[in-house]
């Protein structure tokens, strides 16, 4: 615990993951990319807020400690 | 009899002082140009003030409004369009403003923001709403005719924190006298 990162890089970075694993899968023709996109976008939201949420918390954590 | 040689040079030097800290550089930022830059588009006097969390926050909230107002419903989500592109453009101003009177980054008032967990909680709840609108488990044309509703909920916020921000005060003013 106590672990601090930047919250917007890491949602950059799993979406950048995401869409490379989605355009490959779209490239074998398994999903159709933008049907995909489309439709969990907000999950990214979703995740940005649980990262800021951990970091406030484990920010809150530190404080204590100190 | 010898009187001692005092050399004058070496008796007017001062005692020696401690080192002094090294010189931290403070890049200054010109307040107008990130007005300008926001006003081009949402975000980027953000970026240009070295927030680049909030350049993404502004960037998100003016493209899921439009989103919203064309996938939607256009009441409410039409008032959020001028209301983060006109804040945003105020922000970016205020906070090149901020980063010169203080001499610092831009980090202190992006952490102020860190700090509260309603950031996080919000973007939380936004993204469950458009996901479970998407995945059309929740039907936001129907729920948009509770628009006002959203009004009362950010009504109570601000009045709760005008409370609060008064009772630290009063607390404050007490402890003090």
């Amino acid at each position: 615990m106590g672990l601090r990162f930047s919250p917007e890089r890491l949602v950059v970075g799993l979406g950048l993951v995401a869409l490379g694993v989605l355009g490959t899968l779209a490239r074998s023709g398994a999903v159709d990319l933008l049907t995909v996109v489309h439709t969990w976008w907000p999950a990214s939201l979703v995740v940005w807020g649980l990262a800021e949420l951990y970091n406030t918390f484990a920010a809150r954590a530190g404080g204590r400690r100190d | 009899m010898t009187t001692p040689v005092i050399d004058p040079q070496s008796a007017a030097v001062p005692p020696a002082l401690p080192p002094a800290p090294p010189a931290v550089h403070v890049q200054l930022k010109s307040p107008g140009l990130a007005f300008l830059l926001s006003l081009l588009f949402p975000g980027m006097g953000q970026i240009y003030n070295g927030q680049p969390a909030k350049a993404l926050g502004f960037f998100f909230a003016f493209v899921s409004a439009i989103y919203a107002v064309v996938e939607i419903n256009p009441m409410p989500f039409a008032l959020f369009i001028p209301f983060v592109y006109l804040y945003n453009i105020v922000d970016a101003w205020r906070t090149g403003v901020v980063i010169n009177n203080r001499g610092t980054s831009a980090a202190l008032p992006e952490e102020d923001v860190a700090e509260s967990p309603a950031w996080g909680a919000g973007l939380i709840i936004l993204g469950t709403v458009f996901l479970l609108h998407n995945l059309g488990w929740l039907d936001l044309s129907r729920l948009s005719r509770l628009w006002p509703a959203l009004l009362i909920v950010v009504g109570a916020a601000v009045l709760y924190r005008s409370m609060r921000k008064g009772n630290r005060i009063e607390k404050g003013d007490g402890s003090s006298l």
